[in-house]
């Protein structure tokens, strides 16, 4: 059954590749000649959203995903590919259309009356595809590690079930457990499934071809995301000495009264915790893929633009950057996931302080050192 | 620029992927996992305090055992001793005895061989006493001059005598 699965799974992607590589060659050669290359363009097309996930060796053959907006007159739902390479289409009676240039580049904009309206756009994109293969993973991770529990409650896994068990442990014992102390059995959850799925979602964006290839972490929607779910937890379980604490803070009453200096400064850390969590994952994931593209990009320009020759000699060099970028990519898939994991522990903890004894505070002061110091 | 502006679909599907993967784990799959690597850590701890104090408690048999075999051996020296002692006694009170029984019955053997050789004296006396009377009678009976006869008398009476002891 397995095997049946492994083979129908690999076979599909080679397919794909098939379609892609055969499609190409048919087009490069009228193409080849007005080929320009504008690496800007290539490298944003790359780290950003589509409407359809582009074949391997391809680029103009996608498969076409479902758009769902609701434009000025109520639901329209159609495939990405009828409104492929700048075409108009009519659902209806509104025209839509995905401008090749201007402000609404690469979105789904209605046409009312020959100026471009930007409809509310929950399209099943690229990225959010993405997100639902990734959540179809962890569901599966954890589902056969379930079903591993189910059966031999008193035995290791091995293998895959394995390897989960092993991250979650080690999140679970090594980052909730130790943070959070008695408090961790009702944190571990969400904790445990932002780590789960960012970590999924980084190693998902790092494979080039189907099932992965969206730069989801390194999309700041996504990233946003997730810090606000943090934000909610941190805020809407916080005690009340954690509020005592934002605003009649522990310093000298000149410092909080008549002008409330310590509370703002508070408050701002209030927002200034998810703004971190959001930038990091985004800014280190999205260097990552960006490198990787750069370097594969120079290729192709010393190529265009000096010779066929330099190109050849920069692809050794380029091509044995890029497997060293991605394979720190994938050390920092994991430490970018664990991080986020961290901090949001710590941020949680930090809400959940008690505070009545003096050893608290000190607790307190010391955990924030650390949370400050990880943040820079 | 696109890139530092999230578009709202993806946040909304996001979330709501997000929140629906949440509820399931929350519901069905992390308490499971949590639940049974605690137990299962629970009982390799169990499971290694077990062996240590089976250890110990070994430990502890092999030490009163060896006790108990030396104790065994000290009242088994203790035995040996005193069943030396009990025998060198016993040894000694039989050898007194039989010294005892010896010395009496020598004596009562040396007062019979007196008796006997007192008896043996007095019917040696009695006898020779006889036989002189005996000889005496006959030599005085033939009066015999011849002093040669009655040599051979006494002889032939002595030969008699002889013969008869």
């Amino acid at each position: 059954m397995k095997k049946v699965i492994t083979i129908i799974i690999i076979g599909f992607i080679a397919g794909l590749m098939a379609i892609g590589f055969s499609d190409a060659t048919a087009e490069s050669a009228q193409e080849h000649a007005e080929t320009k290359i504008d690496p800007k363009e290539i490298i944003f097309e790359h780290l950003g959203d589509a409407y359809g996930w582009e074949l391997p060796f391809n680029h103009h053959r996608r498969i076409p995903l479902p758009i769902i907006v609701f434009g000025s007159d109520g639901l329209h739902c159609f495939s990405s590919a009828r409104v492929a390479h700048g075409h108009e289409y009519v659902d209806g009676n509104t025209t839509f259309v995905v401008p090749t240039e201007g402000d609404y580049k690469g979105k789904v904009v209605e046409i009312v009356n020959g100026e471009e309206l930007v409809p509310f756009d929950v399209s099943i994109t690229k990225n959010v595809l993405a997100v639902f293969i990734t959540i179809a993973l962890v569901l599966w991770f954890a589902f056969a590690l379930v079903g591993w529990y189910k059966k031999n409650p008193y035995k290791a896994p091995r293998g895959t079930r394995g390897a989960c068990e092993a991250l979650v442990v080690f999140i679970y014992d090594g980052v909730i457990k130790s943070t959070l102390k008695d408090k961790a059995k009702r944190f571990a959850p969400f904790l445990l499934t932002v780590f789960m799925f960012i970590f999924v979602m980084n190693l998902l964006g790092l494979i080039v071809i189907f099932p992965g290839g969206a730069n989801l972490t390194g999309n700041i929607a996504v990233t946003l995301t997730m810090a606000v779910l943090t934000f909610l937890v941190t805020n809407l379980f916080g005690t009340k000495h954690y509020w005592k604490d934002i605003f009649w803070p522990d310093v000298p009453l000149w410092l909080k009264f008549p002008l409330p200096i310590m509370p703002v400064i508070e408050i701002f850390g209030i927002f200034t915790k998810p703004a971190a969590l959001t930038v990091r994952l985004f800014a280190n994931m999205m260097g990552g893929h960006m490198i990787v593209i750069v370097l594969t990009l120079l290729i192709f320009i010393f190529a265009s633009v000096i010779s066929v020759a330099v190109g050849g000699a920069t692809a050794i060099v380029s091509i044995i950057f890029s497997v060293f970028m991605l394979l720190i990519d994938v050390l920092v898939s994991f430490i970018q996931a664990y991080v986020f994991t961290m901090l949001s522990t710590i941020f949680i903890s930090l809400a959940q302080e008690e505070g009545h004894k003096a050893h608290d505070k000190k607790e307190h002061t010391e955990i924030q050192h650390l949370a400050t110091s990880e943040t820079n | 620029m696109e890139l530092f502006t999230p578009s709202f679909g993806l946040v909304f599907w996001m979330f709501v992927s997000f929140a629906l993967l949440f509820l399931i784990l929350w519901k069905f799959a992390w308490p499971v996992i949590m639940k049974t690597v605690d137990e299962r850590a629970d009982l390799i701890d169990k499971g290694v305090e077990y062996a240590q104090q089976a250890q110990l408690q070994l430990e502890n048999a092999q030490k009163s055992g060896e006790e108990i075999i030396a104790a065994a051996r000290r009242k088994e020296a203790d035995i040996i001793r005193e069943a030396d002692s009990l025998k060198a006694q016993i040894v000694e009170e039989a050898r007194a005895n039989a010294k005892e029984v010896a010395r009496k019955e020598a004596e009562a053997a040396k007062i019979s061989i007196e008796q006997s050789r007192k008896e043996a004296e007095n019917s040696l006396r009695q006898q020779v006493g006889e036989f002189a009377l005996d000889i005496a009678q006959q030599v005085v009976r033939r009066q015999l001059d011849d002093p040669k006869a009655q040599q051979a008398l006494v002889n032939s009476l002595l030969d008699q005598v002889e013969k008869q002891n």
